[in-house]
C-alpha cells in the first residue's frame, strides 16, 4: 500500500470537490425552481402550457445528458444570435454551460417527482381541509405541500445523488472537478486501480453524506407516525 | 355421511405421529402429539387460535418441521434430521414423493397467479408426477366439472371470487390423485355467502370415502361430516372422539367450554 | 455553409446518414449486450442480497453500493485504462513490447454491464419480495423440487414484477452508451462528434444525435411496455 501516493491523490482530488459541489448545488437549485414552473405548466388548464411542459420533460429525460451538454457547449455557439447576445460571456464558459445543461436535465426529472408527489396526496385529506374552510394558498401550504414533500423526499434524494454523479461529465468539457482531476492523474501515472479506489471512495463518502442528510430530514418529518414498535 | 367408524378399524393407517413437538425459539406450540388417521377417515381438528392446530396440520406435509417426535406417512417413516440449529429434512426426494400423495388446501387458496385455472391444475401432475399431458388435461376438466367450474377453465385466479378460487384449489389437489387431503381452515378467508359452496364440495368428497384432515371453525360441518373430532388445547390433544358424543356435551370439559364460547361469540 | 442540411445528413457522397445509422446500430448493440450482462449479474446480485448468510448479503450490498454510487464515467475509465494496463503487462510478459489497448466495444459492454447489474439486482430483488409466500408453499406441498419451484413459480412471477423497473434501467443503459464515446467507440455520439468536427455543424449533428437517441428510446420503450401489459394480464380483473 503506497500510502504516500494515495494521500497525494486524495489531496489533489479534494481540490476538485468545491467545483463538484458548486456544480451540483447550483444546478439542483436552478433545476428545482424550473421544475416547479414546468410542473405547474404540465398541470395547467391551457393546452399550450401542458404541451410545453410535456415536451420539456420528454426531451430532457429522453436524451443522454452528455448529448445535452455538447449541444449547449458546442452547439449554442454556432447560432449568431447567441454569439452576439448579452449572455455570450457566460455561454462560452464551460462552467455555465455545464450548469445550464445539468439544471435543464434535473428540472425534467424533478418535475416528474413533484407531479408524482402531489398526485400521491390523498384526496380525502385535501377535502378535509376544504371542509374546514381552507382554500387556495393556505390549503396548499398547510395540507397539500407538507404531505407531498413527505412522499417526494425519498425519491428526490435519489435525484440529488444522480446529480452529484452527473457533475462528473463536466470533466469532458474541460472542467477540473473531481473526475477531471482523476482523469488527469490516471492518464499521467497509469496507476489506475489506486486512483479509482480513492476517487470512488470520495464519491461514496459524498453520496453517503447526502443519503444521511435526507434520512435525518425524513425521520424528523415522520415524527407524526409515532414510534415503531418492534 | 362418511363411512361408519366401525368399518374403519380394519383399514390401514394413513398418517401417524408419535410425540410430535414444535417450538419456535422459546415458545413450544406443539407439546407432544400422538395421533393416527386411518384411510377413509374424515377428521376435523378444532381448537382456539393459538392451540397449534394449523401448525400440527402443516407438520404433516412438512411445511413446518417438527422439533421432536416422529411422522409416518402410509407406513413410511419420514427421515428427519435433528440438530442443535433445528430440524431439517433428511431426504428431500422422499418428502417430495410423499407430498404428491398428501395434498393440501390452503386458507388463502394459494393458486399460482400467473397461470390459468386449467394450468394450475395441470402443473404438478405434469411436472412433478410426470403424467401425460392429454391424460392430465382430461382428468383436470373432469374434476373442474365435479367442483362446478367448467366455465372458468381459462380464467386467471385474480378474476375469480374467493369461493371459486377455493373450489379451484380443491380441484388442483384432487387432480394429483392424493391418498390424503389436508385442509387448513379452507373457509376462514371467505365471505360468509361463499362458504356454503366450498363446504358442499368437501361434503361430497367425504361421502366418496376420501381420507381428509380438516382444520376448521365450521362446527356444524365438523359435527355432521366427520368420523372423528380432534380437539387441541395449548399444543396438546385435549379431547378426541365421535363427533355426536363430543357435541352432545359432558364428554370433555375443555371441549364444552370451547363450544360454549364459540356459540356465544357466534350469536352476538 | 456550402452543403444543405439534407445533404449533410443524407446518404449521398457527402452525407453522414449512413455512418450515423451504423453508429446507431453500435449504440443499440452495446446497450443490449451491456443490459444482458447486467441481467446475469443482477440475478447473481439478487441471490446474494436475499441469502440467509450475512457474508453473502454483505458482498451483494457492496456491489450495489459501489456501482450505483460511483459515476459511470469513472467506471468506464477504470475498465478502459485499467484493462489496457493489465493487458499490456500480460503481453509484455509474453514477450510483445509496446502498449496494448482492449477493444472499446468489449470494455464498454463490460462497464455498462457491471453498472446496470447493480441496478438490476435491486429490480429482481424487489420483484422476488413481492411474491406471495403461499404460492411457494402450494408448490412445495405438491412435491415440487426447489429447482422446479424456481423455474415454474418463482422466476415467472418475480420477472413480471421486475419488468417496470427493468424498463427504466434499459432506458438508462441506452443513454449511458453515449459515455462510451470518450473511449473512442464509434457509437452515435462519437460519430456525430466526428461529423460535427468535420463539417463545423455541431448544432445540426448533436441535434440529430439527440433525435436519434430519443427515437430509439421511444421505439424500444413502447415495445417493452406492450410486452409488460401482455405479461401482466393474469393480474388484471
Amino acid at each position: 500500500m503506497d500510502w504516500e501516493f494515495l494521500t497525494d491523490v486524495f489531496l489533489q482530488l479534494l481540490g476538485g470537490v468545491p467545483l463538484t459541489l458548486q456544480l451540483s448545488l447550483t444546478a439542483l437549485l436552478a433545476g428545482f425552481i424550473l421544475a416547479v414552473v414546468i410542473a405547474c405548466a404540465a398541470s395547467s388548464r391551457f393546452r399550450l402550457f401542458q404541451w410545453i411542459g410535456g415536451i420539456h420533460t420528454e426531451i430532457f429525460r429522453g436524451t443522454p445528458l452528455l448529448v445535452q451538454i455538447f449541444l449547449i457547449y458546442y452547439g449554442l455557439g454556432q447560432i449568431p444570435g447567441v454569439r452576439h447576445s448579452e449572455l455570450w460571456p457566460y455561454l462560452r464558459e464551460p462552467y455555465w454551460c455545464a450548469i445550464l445543461a445539468l439544471a435543464l436535465n434535473t428540472s425534467a426529472y424533478t418535475a416528474e417527482i413533484i407531479r408524482g408527489a402531489i398526485q400521491a396526496v390523498p384526496a380525502g385529506e385535501v377535502e378535509a381541509g376544504r371542509a374546514c374552510g381552507m382554500s387556495g394558498f393556505l390549503l396548499r401550504r398547510r395540507v397539500t405541500w407538507p404531505i407531498a414533500i413527505r412522499h417526494g423526499l425519498p425519491v428526490y434524494s435519489s435525484e440529488v445523488i444522480l446529480m452529484l454523479k452527473a457533475t462528473s461529465l463536466a470533466s469532458i468539457i474541460t472542467l477540473t472537478e473531481v473526475t477531471g482531476i482523476a482523469y488527469k492523474l490516471i492518464s499521467s501515472t497509469y496507476r489506475v486501480m489506486e486512483i479509482f479506489a480513492v476517487t470512488g471512495a470520495l464519491y461514496l463518502t459524498l453520496t453517503f453524506a447526502i443519503s444521511l442528510a435526507f434520512a435525518l430530514i425524513e425521520r424528523r418529518l415522520q415524527r407524526h407516525l409515532g414510534h415503531r414498535r418492534n | 355421511m362418511s363411512i361408519a367408524s366401525s368399518e374403519l378399524t380394519a383399514k390401514a393407517t394413513a398418517i401417524a405421529t408419535s410425540g410430535l413437538r414444535k417450538s419456535y425459539g422459546e415458545i413450544e406450540v406443539l407439546k407432544g402429539i400422538d395421533f393416527g388417521a386411518r384411510e377413509g377417515e374424515v377428521v376435523s381438528i378444532l381448537g382456539a387460535s393459538g392451540s397449534g392446530k394449523s401448525t400440527f396440520l402443516r407438520c404433516l406435509n412438512l411445511l413446518e418441521l417438527p422439533s421432536a417426535g416422529s411422522l409416518d406417512i402410509f407406513g413410511e417413516r419420514v427421515n428427519l434430521r435433528h440438530s442443535d440449529s433445528g430440524a431439517r429434512i433428511g431426504d428431500r426426494k422422499q418428502v417430495d414423493r410423499l407430498r404428491t400423495q398428501v395434498a393440501m388446501v390452503f386458507q388463502n387458496f394459494c393458486l399460482w397467479s400467473h397461470m390459468t385455472i386449467l394450468e394450475n391444475l395441470m402443473e404438478a401432475p405434469v411436472h412433478v408426477q410426470r403424467r401425460k399431458r392429454a391424460e392430465v388435461r382430461e382428468e383436470a376438466l373432469s374434476v373442474l366439472e365435479q367442483v362446478g367450474l367448467t366455465h372458468r377453465v381459462d380464467a386467471f385466479p385474480a378474476q375469480l371470487s374467493g369461493g371459486q378460487q377455493q373450489r379451484a384449489a380443491i380441484a388442483r389437489a384432487l387432480v394429483m390423485k392424493p391418498r390424503v387431503l389436508l385442509f387448513d381452515e379452507p373457509t376462514s378467508a371467505l365471505d360468509p355467502e361463499l362458504v356454503g359452496e366450498v363446504l358442499k364440495v368437501m361434503r361430497d368428497l367425504a361421502t366418496e370415502g376420501r381420507t381428509m384432515l380438516i382444520v376448521t371453525h365450521e362446527m356444524a360441518f365438523a359435527r355432521d361430516v366427520s368420523n372423528r373430532i380432534l380437539f387441541l388445547e395449548e399444543g396438546q390433544i385435549s379431547a378426541q372422539g365421535d363427533p355426536l358424543e363430543l357435541f352432545a356435551g359432558g364428554a370433555s370439559e375443555g371441549f364444552d367450554r370451547f363450544v360454549r364460547r364459540f356459540n356465544e361469540s357466534a350469536s352476538r | 455553409m456550402t452543403l444543405g442540411i439534407y445533404e449533410l445528413i443524407g446518404f449521398g457522397p457527402h452525407g453522414w446518414g449512413l455512418p450515423l445509422i451504423n453508429a446507431a446500430g453500435i449504440t443499440i448493440a452495446a446497450a443490449a449486450s451491456g443490459f444482458l450482462l447486467g441481467s446475469v449479474l443482477g440475478v447473481a446480485g439478487a441471490v446474494l442480497k436475499l441469502s440467509r448468510r450475512a457474508l453473502l448479503r454483505a458482498v451483494g450490498m457492496f456491489y450495489t453500493t459501489v456501482f450505483r454510487g460511483i459515476p459511470e464515467i469513472l467506471i468506464i475509465y477504470l475498465f478502459y485504462f485499467g484493462g489496457s494496463v493489465a493487458f499490456t503487462k500480460m503481453m509484455n510478459l509474453g514477450g510483445l513490447p509496446g502498449f496494448f489497448s482492449l477493444p472499446a466495444f468489449f470494455i464498454g459492454v463490460l462497464a455498462v454491464g457491471i453498472v446496470s447489474g447493480a441496478y438490476q439486482t435491486e429490480a429482481y430483488r424487489a420483484g422476488f419480495l413481492r411474491l406471495d409466500r403461499g404460492q411457494i408453499e402450494a408448490g412445495l406441498s405438491c412435491g415440487m423440487s426447489d429447482l422446479l419451484l424456481l423455474r415454474r413459480i418463482i422466476a415467472p412471477q418475480a420477472l413480471r414484477f421486475a419488468l417496470p423497473a427493468l424498463g427504466n434501467i434499459w432506458q438508462s443503459v441506452l443513454k449511458e452508451t453515449a459515455l462510451l464515446s470518450v473511449i473512442g467507440l464509434t457509437e452515435l455520439l462519437r460519430q456525430s462528434i466526428t461529423a460535427a468536427g468535420s463539417t463545423r455543424e455541431p448544432l445540426l449533428f448533436y441535434g440529430v444525435a439527440a433525435v436519434m437517441f430519443f427515437v430509439i428510446g421511444r421505439v424500444t420503450g413502447s415495445l417493452l411496455s406492450r410486452t409488460e401489459k401482455r405479461l401482466a394480464k393474469p393480474w388484471s380483473r
